[in-house]
């Protein structure tokens, strides 16, 4: 068993206005990966005003006060680098992986649209990306079978009023009704040195990166007063199942059972990784195993289950498997039932433990394969736990789950009066 | 707030090296390496010349099927044990297929890799192919494939390729096959192909730190019991160009969205304007910041995304835009996306336009020189198309010397407009009568 999941050097500061920096420095390769994570999400959104976090991440790609529109895409790809950027429940994160001696441009420009972005807004702008985003909802939600599970399972699993009820993408109601003054504050709120983490990994040295991210972040001014989001870390238990069907134009019915569980980065939280990967990760899975290729009642290619890595509330463990030819939903929705109660009651071997072990080690190490995995996940231990050295700690917690853990976790919160049951049904033709 | 306006220059430039590249022959196959030192995971993957280029006309999907039949039990052991000794190593066997080979591999820490590759030559060599699975798994993938049709994209992309290339060729066809081909499969037909192709001890491409790998030990496991030697394969095909530019409408009821596919055919990959023609690409719809993805989502918020490309195997290649806009501008994003392909072949590129394309596509050289999957993948790349050790160094020197005079005339020269095929995939009743309107060619309902 590894000691370490990160043996790399890590090494941090802070600025005086409040933007930690952290360097991993990696000669193997002639890149950098530069990785900003700001600790705001949808989380953050207040019912009226749902997809705000992930609309103005689109701005941010839109000029700032030394950068026009669009310029900062052609910068970045006229150096050889990536970029993107993504939006979740629970933060926004943004990053580029650029030769090594493009990073000083990388920063520069990461400076420019924290410090600089609100007198370069504009209107046009803004109806334009709010254009663009409502394409991305029809796109990836509304014109694909079952492409609005996610934002039919999140109310499900999730109270009014809790932070995750609602789904980063936001209603199109709410993104028609987003103003210009709601997003220029929305930057002054969120996007201060103070309430970000700036991650390095590559080819250049810790005394390069501090001295560059004070040259370029060192004049940007602290926000005091960052208002904290909706504390989600107690849902009551719901006592019944929360049960949808929907019939829609899909071609077979598909079953999604859900349930809270602990958030990412807790000791509760590392078995819930282990327990998904033992019931729905490849063929050798309890799910694959039963439902695919003992019964065959589920489609081999579409049944699986896994975490989703949510850190401000118990997150969610989904388990989904769609019928095949000739399979009744109901039957499907038992069998997929039946899987997951049993890890309550027929311990996990040794060999699935195994099994599961394995495949989490080699996913752990292809994320750690590339500098900007690495700086990701620098980013987020630092956002998200206050030190980024503890992404070591993450593999050697897998490692060490039990099976006694598993059963424990899954009598506790997997059982059947606390499931959130999403079913798809196709429409009659 | 203080912000320094000044844009900084770039440091000093890093030496682009692409790792060690080892060749070798064993056993009749043939390993080709790339030394990553200190890397802790590591890659293996046998590259087979069993592409859909080898399956017959009317097969479409063989290899598919039989990529998900190796796995269904070898003939030393059974589906489940097969899943959980190779799942116990940490590793997945992963397959994919392209027109020029078959790929099977594996990725896991390398003191693993010996025993990976092991099950990874016993699944290839010595499948089961029990016919009871073989239908069964030909049943799976046929569903498969309508759950993956019901999505907007497939019939278009179908629809394009046979417009293009002809339904009587297998290039005419889909890379995968349709749900009807792969339903209509027998099992002999998949014996066959894996006797024809899966025998052939093909080429070992491995990425990892080799002090610590046994690159003939590895090889011998994987030639095993391999025999026949190189079929030739074929030179590359003359595709003709439509004499005018059609609409073709693919009927999708109710859909918020229209899927353009517009496409003609272009080179093949070893064509000496590969790089110029590409890069005209590149500024056209391969970037971001590429014309088309400007106008047509920055400037006009039609789409999330539109891109364009030139694509090419050994015997033939297409150019093609694809997009996904919303219902109610399907025709204008039409207009201006055939309008951006007219005036790229007409007037070229710019500097500043070049200048994007080129440093992007030589810095992304230097970008994914990082996971062993990546450089896996480059390697697959010299082997297929029969590239020396140093192609990506060349590659790079080539893309950052092309000149907007040469990339301007490969735009004049492979950009062809007046030749586009048309696939429109959405709600036909709403959009018939503004396409016929638009005036870009006759309008054809697909039947």
């Amino acid at each position: 068993m590894p000691d370490s999941g990160f043996p790399w050097p890590i090494e941090t500061t802070r600025l005086d206005n409040g933007l930690r920096v952290v360097v991993s420095e990696d000669r193997t390769a002639p890149a950098v990966a530069v990785n900003l994570w700001y600790d705001v999400g949808s989380r953050h959104e207040p019912a009226g005003q749902t997809g705000f976090a992930h609309l103005f991440e689109h701005l941010m790609f839109e000029g700032s006060v030394n950068v026009a529109k669009t310029e900062h895409m052609k910068l970045i790809q006229g150096a050889g680098g990536s970029l993107n950027a993504t939006t979740n429940p629970d933060r926004t994160n943004y990053f580029e992986t650029v030769p090594a001696e493009h990073l000083e441009l990388a920063l520069w420009l990461e400076a420019d649209r924290m410090g600089g972005l609100v007198p370069a807004l504009t209107q046009e702008t803004l109806d334009n990306q709010r254009d663009v985003v409502k394409n991305e909802r029809r796109q990836r939600y509304e014109n694909v079978p079952y492409g609005d599970a996610w934002l039919r399972l999140l109310p499900l699993l999730y109270p009014p009023g809790h932070p995750y009820h609602h789904a980063t993408i936001g209603s199109m109601a709410d993104l028609n009704a987003a103003d210009l003054a709601t997003f220029q504050e929305f930057h002054s709120t969120y996007y201060a040195p103070n309430n970000a983490v700036l991650t390095v990994v590559g080819d250049t040295t810790a005394a390069e990166v501090f001295a560059l991210a004070d040259k370029y972040f060192g004049g940007l001014a602290a926000r005091a007063d960052i208002p904290a989001a909706p504390d989600g870390r107690t849902v009551p238990a719901a006592g019944s199942p929360a049960v949808e069907t929907v019939t829609a134009d899909v071609p077979a019915p598909r079953v999604y059972v859900a349930h809270r569980t602990h958030p990412f980065g807790t000791p509760g939280y590392d078995v819930t990784t282990v327990l998904a990967t033992v019931l729905g990760s490849g063929r050798g899975s309890r799910l694959y195993q039963r439902l695919a290729d003992g019964e065959r009642i589920a489609q081999p290619d579409l049944v699986g289950a896994y975490g989703v890595d949510l850190a401000h509330a118990p997150a969610p463990l989904i388990a989904t498997a769609t019928a095949r030819p000739g399979v009744s939903a109901e039957r499907l929705r038992d069998g997929l039932a039946d899987v997951v109660d049993e890890l309550a009651t027929v311990s996990v071997t040794a060999a699935e433990l195994d099994r599961a072990k394995a495949l989490l080690s080699t996913m752990w190490w292809r994320q750690m394969s590339t500098v900007d995995g690495r700086a990701d996940t620098l980013g987020r231990y630092a956002t998200q736990f206050g030190d980024p050295a503890r992404a070591a700690d993450r593999l050697p917690a897998w490692l060490a789950v039990t099976a006694e853990q598993i059963a424990e976790q899954a009598a506790e919160l997997l059982g059947a009066a606390d499931r959130v049951i999403l079913t798809y049904l196709p429409e009659e033709k | 707030m203080s912000l320094i306006a000044t844009r900084p220059g770039p440091g000093a430039a890093r030496a682009y090296r692409f790792p060690q590249v080892v060749r070798r022959t064993v056993a009749g196959g043939q390993v080709v390496a790339a030394h990553l030192p200190g890397q802790n995971l590591a890659v293996a993957l046998l590259l087979l010349d069993g592409g859909a280029g080898r399956e017959p006309v009317g097969k479409e999907g063989l290899g598919a099927v039989l990529a998900k039949a190796l796995e269904e039990g070898t003939a030393q052991r059974d589906a489940t044990a097969y899943a959980l000794a190779i799942e116990a190593l940490g590793t997945e066997l992963s397959t994919g297929l392209d027109w020029d080979s078959f790929q099977v591999s594996v990725q896991v820490p390398v003191d693993r890799l010996t025993a990976a590759v092991e099950l990874l030559a016993e699944a290839v060599r010595t499948p089961r192919l029990d016919p009871a699975d073989v239908r069964r798994v030909r049943d799976d993938e046929a569903t498969a494939l309508r759950m993956d049709w019901a999505n907007p994209g497939p019939r278009a992309d179908a629809v394009l390729r046979a417009e293009l290339f002809g339904a009587q060729h297998r290039w005419g066809r889909p890379l995968y096959g349709d749900p009807d081909s792969v339903a209509a499969l027998e099992v002999d037909d998949v014996t066959v192909f894996h006797s024809e192709w899966f025998i052939r001890p093909g080429t070992l491409v491995v990425a990892g730190d080799l002090e610590r790998i046994d690159l003939d030990a590895l090889a011998a496991t994987a030639f095993a019991g391999s025999g026949g030697g190189p079929v030739e394969r074929g030179g590359p095909i003359d595709v003709p160009l439509a004499g005018q530019r059609r609409i073709i409408l693919v009927d999708r009821p109710g859909s918020v969205q229209s899927t353009l596919r517009l496409g003609h055919p272009s080179p093949h990959r070893a064509h000496p304007d590969h790089v110029p023609m590409t890069l005209a690409g590149t500024v056209l719809g391969g970037a971001f910041t590429s014309r088309l993805n400007h106008l047509i989502r920055e400037v006009r918020g039609y789409t999330y995304g539109i891109r364009g490309d030139f694509a090419s195997s050994r015997r033939f290649g297409r150019f093609a835009v694809s997009s996904g806009v919303q219902t109610a501008v399907t025709a204008p994003a039409l207009v201006e996306s055939v309008g951006e392909i007219s005036r790229t072949r007409l007037t070229g590129v710019t500097e500043d336009e070049l200048e994007v394309a080129r440093s992007w596509r030589a810095g992304q050289l230097s970008v994914e020189l990082q996971s062993p999957r990546a450089i896996a993948a480059a390697l697959t790349t010299l082997v297929v198309h029969d590239l020396p050790d140093d192609y990506h160094a060349r590659l790079r020197e080539q893309l950052l010397a092309a000149t907007v005079e040469d990339v301007s005339a490969a735009a004049a020269a492979y950009l062809h407009p007046g030749s586009l095929t048309m696939v429109i995939e959405g709600d036909a009743a709403v959009i018939r009568d503004e396409l016929v309107a638009s005036g870009l060619g006759e309008v054809v309902d697909h039947t």
